[in-house]
């Protein structure tokens, strides 16, 4: 088996270094082409997901959500659970957060939205808001009579938003709009602070301080309708879940995958995406390497022939071509790695692709590029045997004289 | 050395069936320079190539050694041919992207062993064969009679037993024909190897020892010629 290897490989190097250099350079620069696709769209797609998830436990869910058991509509004692939760391990930050629907009217145009009554200092470390303010300011803990509004909400102006014809419109930061609670009370907002996180279901809400949301509805004080838990970089989730549990019971606990509904049948759907185009993508290295095999070992039936002739094994020659078209496909492959990495990324990095839940930048995941790596090279060891396979089974004179 | 028996190799033309060997049995020893001779047309290259292991007959069996060789499996031919046989075809079969002393060495470097050694043998053998200053030229730098040199050369790398010759001077001119044969005569007379050649060329009789002679796919006449 060495000797046939040592023959292959020698018979192998001869061809790339001797043969036409435009048709080694050809299939490698369309290999570097297929492979770059192939990293591509998986990076694209895991670099959405991972800006969508990023988004949502930033902008909407933290990453564990504590909500009242079944019928109950508050979390009670709230201070002290956030204190006991606050202590624990791996926890960063903790906010509670109380919601009521209302309706927002504005210069005669009106909406609905979510009301959100939030610990300004407190919602600032578990989420990242305050930090996509576009007009005015965030609030402050003591303000009263002031709404942030999610930039879907007011409109702003901004008549390429996605719900712009269903929003205020022409709302901006200083402007006043008026308030109807679910629960009955009115009352006029001067608009602080207009926010974009580009997520969508963070932009349709409206913030007040949580002293404001006690005046609408008092027997939220010291009781929430859910309370949001940021977590230290890397901890997993489910120990925090069971010691609060443990603490305390009647509770409901979501991770934020689990609140990411919309986000996963994206994520599926992009799944999907990914595998048809890498399909395609390998079917079409397969064709490549097919075809310049093929054309090769046409070219080359006599020269088969006749190594067939002085006693070369027919296993030497058919590993000499595999071992070419593994370099054709490792040689592209490492190119389409180091442009993708070091000028496609970084180039993508300064114009990253926005999608409505934000920017997304393009990724490489060691697994997924060692997964496609392997792959490739299988599928161009296959194309290149077929045509070799179907050479070396014609008779040593035919393959000489025809 | 060689012992054929009632050896035929039918080819299907169309739908007509063509007798290129009809029962030929002969006998090659150890150390014989032979030739087989004959019209075009009449089944000297298609014996060689049966002998040579290139092809496989109709019927009829060759007997190398003692060892029936026609039925064996592709890759145990293969190791016969590597080992045993020595083939030198009427084109220049060299391999383009390969320099003389690279397609020299090839069939050794098949056959195992050192580097060192089946380089140097294949510098040797085109010593021998006068390409000595030429072992890094390509075939296509080389004219046809020293590329028919490389390729005898090529068909000594491993000591065979036995060289085929498919009239190797057909495509040149005199003077590179004469060398040709030269060489083969001075091979079999001291390296002893056995030397079986092809030719339509009377002239070439000199150089053999037996001459076979053929006509429409059987050997009709057998001439020995004790000068050689």
């Amino acid at each position: 088996m060495f000797k046939s290897l040592k023959v292959a490989a020698f018979l192998a190097f001869k061809a790339i270094t001797r043969g036409n250099l435009g048709i080694t350079l050809m299939t490698i620069f369309m290999l570097m082409l297929v492979a770059m696709n192939l990293l591509f769209v998986p990076g694209l797609i895991n670099g959405a997901i991972d800006s969508s998830n990023r988004i949502l436990i930033k902008t909407y869910s933290a990453d564990i959500i504590v909500e009242p058991e079944g019928e109950d509509q508050f979390i009670t004692n709230v201070d002290s659970l956030m204190k006991a939760i606050e202590s624990m391990d791996g926890v960063a930050a903790v906010t509670a957060r109380n919601t009521i629907n209302a309706k927002i009217t504005f210069e005669g145009k009106q909406t609905t939205c979510t009301i959100v009554g939030i610990d300004p200092k407190r919602d600032e470390e578990v989420f990242e808001i305050s930090q996509n303010i576009i007009e005015g300011t965030y609030l402050s803990p003591r303000d009263r009579n002031e709404i942030l509004l999610g930039v879907q909400v007011a409109g702003a102006d901004i008549k390429g938003l996605e719900l712009y014809s269903s929003s205020l419109q022409h709302v901006h930061a200083g402007d006043k709009v008026v308030v109807s609670y679910a629960n009955g009370p009115e009352k006029q907002y001067t608009v602080k602070g207009i926010f974009q996180v580009r997520f969508i279901q963070t932009d349709l809400q409206a913030f007040i301080t949580d002293l404001e949301f006690q005046s609408i509805i008092p027997a939220s004080r010291n009781r929430a309708s859910s309370i949001r838990i940021k977590l230290e970089p890397d901890t997993n989730p489910q120990p925090v879940i069971d010691r609060i549990d443990n603490l305390r019971g009647n509770l409901e606990f979501k991770t934020w995958e689990e609140t990411a509904g919309l986000m996963k049948s994206m994520t599926d759907s992009f799944f999907l995406i990914n595998q048809i185009l890498s399909m395609v993508n390998f079917l079409v290295a397969g064709i490549t390497v097919f075809i310049v095999t093929y054309v090769d070992v046409v070219n080359r039936k006599r020269q088969i022939g006749i190594q067939r002739a002085i006693g070369i094994k027919p296993q030497s020659i058919t590993l000499s071509y595999l071992i070419r078209a593994l370099f054709y496909a490792l040689t592209g492959l490492a190119l389409a790695i180091i442009v993708f990495k070091y000028v496609i990324i970084p180039l993508e990095m300064r114009h990253p692709f926005t999608f409505p839940f934000g920017a997304a930048y393009l990724t490489t995941k060691f697994t997924v590029t060692a997964r496609m790596s392997v792959t490739l090279l299988i599928v161009a060891l296959i194309a290149a045997y077929i045509p070799v396979y179907r050479t070396m089974r014609t008779r040593i004179l035919e393959a000489i004289w025809g | 050395m060689f012992d054929i028996r009632n050896l035929s190799k039918v080819y299907i033309m169309g739908d007509v069936p063509v007798k290129a060997l009809d029962d030929v049995s002969f006998t090659i020893d150890t150390g014989d320079m032979a030739c087989i001779m004959g019209k075009s047309g009449s089944g000297k290259s298609t014996l060689l190539r049966q002998l040579g292991l290139l092809d496989q007959p109709t019927s009829g069996e060759i007997y190398l050694d003692g060892q029936e060789v026609t039925k064996l499996a592709e890759t145990a031919r293969a190791t016969l041919r590597l080992q045993h046989l020595g083939y030198v075809f009427q084109e220049y079969a060299l391999l383009a992207e390969l320099t003389a002393h690279e397609n020299v060495y090839l069939p050794g470097m098949m056959l195992g062993g050192k580097d060192t050694d089946y380089k140097r043998k294949g510098k040797e053998l085109l010593d021998l064969v006068g390409l000595g200053q030429r072992i890094h030229h390509y075939p296509r730098e080389l004219s046809g009679g020293e590329q028919q040199r490389v390729a005898i050369a090529r068909a000594l790398i491993n000591s065979p037993r036995v060289i085929f010759a498919d009239e190797p001077c057909a495509n040149l001119d005199t003077i590179s024909s004469k060398r040709v044969m030269e060489t083969l005569v001075s091979l079999n007379r001291d390296v002893k190897v056995t030397v079986l050649f092809v030719s339509h060329d009377p002239d070439d009789k000199k150089y053999a020892r037996n001459v076979l002679i053929m006509s429409d796919g059987k050997i009709v006449d057998r001439v020995s010629n004790p000068n050689v």
